[in-house]
């Protein structure tokens, strides 16, 4: 039963990945294009109820925010593919996993919040200011995170490898009696993941949220010029909510998909997948964010 | 395997990071010479409620937040968006066919803010005059994607369209455009500059108008 409730889960993730990834990225970001300008032209009247004491209007401006997270976070973005690398990578748990999107997408919101009132109410910098700062440094800070987290799957990968490798030579064509049961090569996954699971998830939060997004600093700034600046942080976390959403869905999507592959394989293939898979996503990771770095700098 | 090709997969959109925070809804109006030759553009920008709020109020203008600006704030909104970096495009790209043809400093600007929304116009000399003996093809993006432009405007002609030419907008084809950024992508490498390439993969993805002479 499980399994097969796993094996349909992993075909629809798979089914909605390809869709992504192919034919279908085109259509889906078109959708996202398109809903997020319709949600650009609310967000000034959602604010400008607020300004002008309409009945309501936090309400609206807080579902107008979710939207907006929600649609920028369905276009291409860091977040997404790190969440979705990082699940694919290690086996971690699904509430992990969907926790660590969830945090994430907070603490992008909370960059967004503290950068914009420590910078420009509290040093006077202009918007624009701010926001080349999260160009030039913010995000090429962010990338070198990135790497270093792809870098750290690849290590750990190969890790992996040699821990399995190691108690017979022959490796590629010994099926002894402690080998096949794809638990019993170096360390389970398991204690992999309690040993390193908060440096990871510190390292992929600070990868994710260190780059405030452009919308949240508009808000900011509307907000703290027309004097409702509690409704504008607000705002931002709903941002956050409705970004999270997406990446969580991503999450999900990563940790089905992972998982039934697995199914699929046993034993020894299973373990020798495993670190197959953290080199080629850590690698994966790594050249995208070096390519980024590069061209950030 | 296949978790491996898809995981590549998820990060193929990596590089494409960027989705646009500012819509702007541009109109382009082609001048012509009396020998029928295009001299100059005046591009109009109508940008979207949000951000005009935000451009607006972070100036501390329209004080009443009804969308409308006074007289005095119109006045302190002349020239808003024209405080342009060196090197930078103005988003306004003229081939002439596949040719890339150069645009003059923006001049001649005007600024207003009504109904919510703000909109910009200013114009861009094209010196020599272009004939227009192959297609000529206004572009309107931003290689960052930042800004989205839409040639939402109808395209005016001063003083007419020449005799025998006719104009249409096209709307980018986004199958080949993602084609062609997949194809970019599968290209890229570390050793190279992803935004020197980007700028013929975003007009991949631009709004366009193009005006043919004597094609029949």
């Amino acid at each position: 039963m499980r399994r097969g409730v796993i094996l349909f889960a992993a075909l629809l993730a798979l089914g909605l990945l390809a869709l992504w990834a192919g034919g279908g990225f085109t259509a889906l970001r078109l959708w996202a294009l398109a809903g997020a300008r319709e949600v650009q032209q609310q967000m000034a009247g959602a604010v400008r109820g607020i300004a002008t004491g309409a009945p309501g209007a936090l309400a609206g401006l807080l579902a107008v925010c979710f939207a907006y997270g929600f649609f920028h976070a369905a276009g291409p973005g860091h977040g997404k593919m790190l969440i979705g690398s990082y699940g694919m990578a290690r086996r971690v748990s699904l509430i992990w996993l969907a926790a660590l999107a969830l945090v994430s997408s907070l603490a992008q919101a909370t960059v967004a919040v503290v950068l914009l009132y420590a910078l420009m109410v509290g040093l006077g910098w202009a918007r624009t200011q701010i926001e080349g700062v999260t160009e030039t440094v913010l995000a090429p800070v962010s990338h070198a995170m990135i790497l270093g987290i792809g870098l750290w799957l690849v290590w750990r990968g190969v890790a992996h490898w040699r821990g399995q490798a190691h108690p017979h030579h022959d490796h590629h064509h010994s099926h002894g009696p402690d080998c096949g049961c794809g638990h019993a090569h170096g360390p389970t996954p398991e204690q992999v993941a309690q040993i390193s699971g908060w440096r990871d998830a510190a390292a992929l939060v600070a990868g994710i949220a260190l780059r405030p997004c452009s919308g949240a600093l508009f808000l900011l700034v509307l907000s703290w010029q027309m004097g409702i600046a509690a409704a504008g942080v607000a705002g931002v976390y709903a941002m956050g909510i409705g970004t999270a959403t997406v990446t969580v869905a991503v999450a999900a999507s990563a940790y089905f998909l992972r998982e039934g592959a697995f199914e699929g394989l046993s034993g020894g293939r299973l373990a020798r997948a495993v670190p197959m898979i953290e080199i080629a996503v850590g690698l994966v990771v790594a050249i995208v964010s070096a390519g980024l770095l590069t061209s950030a700098l | 395997m296949r978790a491996v090709a898809l995981a590549i997969a998820i990060s193929l959109p990596l590089p494409a990071l960027a989705h646009p925070h500012v819509w702007i809804d541009t109109g382009v109006e082609v001048l012509f010479d009396a020998g029928g030759r295009a001299e100059a553009l005046r591009i109009t920008w109508v940008y979207d409620d949000f951000y005009s709020m935000v451009l607006v109020e972070e100036r501390g203008l329209d004080a009443d937040h009804d969308g409308n600006a006074t007289a005095a704030e119109t006045a302190a909104l002349q020239g808003f968006d024209m405080n342009w970096d060196t090197g930078f495009s103005g988003d306004t790209y003229l081939l002439s066919g596949e040719t890339p043809v150069p645009l003059g400093p923006p001049e001649d600007w005007t600024a207003k803010f009504e109904g919510g929304r703000l909109t910009s116009t200013h114009l861009r000399r094209i010196d020599p005059a272009l004939p227009l003996e192959q297609p000529l093809r206004v572009q309107a993006y931003d290689p960052s994607f930042y800004n989205a432009y839409t040639i939402a405007l109808p395209p005016t002609f001063t003083p007419a369209l020449p005799q025998g030419c006719k104009a249409e907008v096209l709307a980018p084809d986004a199958t080949a455009a993602n084609e062609q950024l997949l194809a970019a992508l599968a290209e890229y490498g570390a050793d190279q500059d992803v935004e020197a390439d980007f700028p013929a993969v975003g007009a991949n993805f631009a709004d366009e108008l193009v005006v043919t002479c004597g094609a029949e």
